[in-house]
């Protein structure tokens, strides 16, 4: 890598000050804070603490409920980027395809994209509704006794449900820039390589879209693990018995409806490290598969 | 080997755009066909529909004694080599080569084979572990063709496959195209706009305009007897001179410009008005006062082996384009006294442009 010697001078540290105080003020700051929080013991007012060292991490690590909440999380979080990635290329390959009114099933399709989460979440518990859901009477007429206020599954399933059909719009509009990206003579050349048109994508246009995939699991793996709480938070609050909750919602539970400063803390820390490990692992062994 | 006929084929767009006004055409075994034209003219559409790429609205393909109008492109046994190479970019050039070869259920060994051998045919040996982006695009064209000859199709079809490289690259492929299509003796059909690849590569010459096959023909028939005044001004460069003109009344002589009279010995009425075209080689430069024609001077191009001169025809015509061999020097408005034999004065129909 070539290195250029720039003259030193304050203005390039000028241009990225703005940037620098809000990581700081919002990231590093907080994340500082949380750090020393999590070493704490605090009583429920925060008129008193004591300095516990790793006693807030060795409870969050043993405790049952937090077992559960993480591998709820893993499974979530798989789930929903799998499904909504999935649903999304098929829906972005088939509009790719439609010749007339193309325009209209794009722009019906993208819609999605404009539903914040908390809304999303109102709507599909509205569906669920055991009173007047629609989706819960169809389900328990077709002879399924579902119940999501007691059934653990059940109650996944839904947020799963939800948290995917806020997602497909958005990767379908990266599908589809991707599907249009691929040089039409390329699609053409293989058309005359291979007759069978199934082959013809697992052989061509998949590995073309590779990149956008990619980038999409890491997008949408930081989307189930974060930017669901809204939609938890209004369907099921993590409900029945905390079998919904991710680890994400598990932090704001504790912390601030249980009033555990230090063992929320203690997650949130957890959590930083799981991120970080999870963001090396795909950059390290993901990304280096996907250029071509 | 095979041949390609084309009875009344048409070519009509869902928004009532004819692209093509049916056009009969027979290609033979091995032959090297030219679509040639202006952008626009329906070339590169003819070309998809014998690939299957495009459909056809009405009349018939015919592949070797099979209609395969309705055939999937992959079951056509054709090749196409694209303009902009079309390789596959996640794949090596070995792959890229052996990815028709794959699908079409051919053994490892098999694959093996014509791919190596299609490499030592265009000297891609060397890259073949390389992916196309580390190529320079005469390789990657090559590439494609590689992609196209380990097939061993029926018919190999060009889409303007030099029109992305540079001058020099361009006449080196050229030739190699040339020599590659002789020597595997495959039918070809080859979509150009540039007129020196298709007078250089044609066994026969197909110039298109507006979706109609203006003329077809061998290359030299075309530029000796164009047979309209659009295939005259399309084929040679610089372009044919066109000027307005009347026949004598014995008609042994047409005027043209301010009255400068030329000799003919065409079948033709007397007095009647004419588009009288000259190519700028025909023009002979006399010493002075010997020619019938004389004109100025307008502006000179001297291109080393040639030297094209832009004459001065009176008021109401365009300039008039002389090229000479060798390097002439003439002056801004100097007088020239020209001469052109009867036998290569082309007349065309005003109205129609149809040749006289």
């Amino acid at each position: 890598m070539k290195r250029v010697q720039f003259e030193h001078s304050a203005v390039p540290y000028l241009f990225i000050a703005p940037q620098i105080l809000i990581i700081s003020i919002f990231f590093l700051w907080p994340a500082v804070q949380a750090l020393y929080q999590s070493f704490l013991l605090e009583d429920a007012f925060g008129m008193s603490s004591q300095f516990v060292w790793f006693r807030n991490f060795e409870d969050v690590l043993t405790s049952s409920s937090w077992t559960r909440s993480a591998i709820f999380t893993v499974v979530f979080s798989v789930l929903v980027s799998v499904l909504s990635i999935a649903i999304s290329l098929f829906l972005a390959v088939r509009a790719d395809e439609v010749i007339r009114g193309a325009k209209s099933y794009k722009t019906l399709l993208m819609w999605g994209y404009a539903i914040a989460p908390p809304v999303a979440g109102l709507l599909g518990i509205m569906m669920f509704n055991p009173l007047m859901g629609d989706l819960y009477k169809a389900f328990n007429s077709f002879g399924f006794e579902f119940n999501h206020i007691e059934n653990a599954n059940d109650a996944a399933f839904i947020v799963i449900l939800i948290a995917v059909w806020k997602q497909v719009s958005v990767n379908f509009i990266f599908f589809l820039s991707g599907l249009q990206g691929i040089p039409k003579s390329v699609q053409e050349a293989a058309t005359l390589d291979c007759k069978s048109p199934e082959r013809r994508f697992w052989t061509i246009t998949f590995p073309l879209l590779a990149p956008t995939t990619f980038f999409l699991l890491v997008i949408n793996l930081t989307y189930a693990f974060f930017e669901t709480f809204g939609i938890i938070d209004v369907s099921t609050k993590g409900a029945p018995g905390g079998s919904t909750a991710t680890l994400v919602y598990k932090v704001y539970v504790d912390g601030f409806l249980g009033a555990d400063m230090g063992g929320s803390a203690a997650q949130s820390v957890l959590l930083m490290i799981m991120v970080s490990v999870l963001t090396v692992f795909q950059f390290r062994f993901i990304e280096r598969k996907v250029h071509y | 080997m095979a041949t390609v006929t084309l009875n009344q084929a048409q070519k009509t767009y869902p928004n009532g755009f004819k692209a093509i006004h049916g056009i009969d055409l027979k290609i033979e075994h091995g032959e090297f066909t030219v679509l040639v034209g202006p952008s626009g003219c329906g070339k590169s559409t003819l070309l998809r529909m014998i690939a299957g790429l495009e459909g056809i609205s009405d009349g018939e393909i015919i592949i070797d004694d099979k209609v395969v109008n309705t055939v999937a492109p992959a079951d056509r046994d054709i090749a196409m080599v694209f303009q902009n190479y079309a390789l596959y970019p996640h794949m090596n050039n070995y792959g890229n080569m052996a990815y028709g070869l794959k699908n079409r259920g051919y053994s490892k060994a098999e694959i093996d084979a014509k791919v190596r051998e299609a490499a030592r045919i265009l000297q891609l040996e060397d890259h073949l572990e390389r992916k196309p982006r580390q190529l320079s695009g005469g390789q990657r064209q090559r590439v494609a063709m590689g992609r196209a000859i380990v097939r061993q199709p029926k018919v190999f079809l060009f889409d303007e496959p030099l029109s992305n490289l540079d001058a020099k690259l361009r006449v080196d492929m050229r030739l190699e195209i040339k020599n590659l299509q002789q020597r595997l003796g495959i039918t070809s059909v080859y979509v150009t706009h540039d007129q020196v690849e298709a007078m250089t590569l044609a066994d026969r010459l197909i110039v298109m305009n507006g979706g109609v096959a203006e003329q077809i023909g061998t290359p030299i028939d075309i530029y000796e007897k164009p047979a309209s005044q659009f295939v005259a001004g399309f084929i040679g460069s610089p372009a044919m001179n066109f000027l307005k003109g009347k026949v004598s009344d014995d008609k042994k002589h047409v005027t043209v410009g301010d009255g400068v009279m030329l000799d003919l010995d065409h079948d033709v009425e007397a007095g009647r008005d004419v588009t009288v075209g000259i190519r700028p080689e025909h023009l002979e430069l006399l010493k002075d006062g010997e020619g019938r024609i004389n004109a100025g001077v307008r502006m000179v191009e001297s291109l080393g082996a040639e030297t094209l001169a832009y004459l001065d025809f009176g008021a109401n015509a365009d300039n008039v384009t002389l090229r000479l061999q060798g390097t002439h020097t003439f002056e801004k408005g100097e007088k020239l006294s020209l001469s052109v034999p009867a036998s290569k004065i082309h007349l065309f129909d005003i109205e129609s442009g149809q040749r006289i």
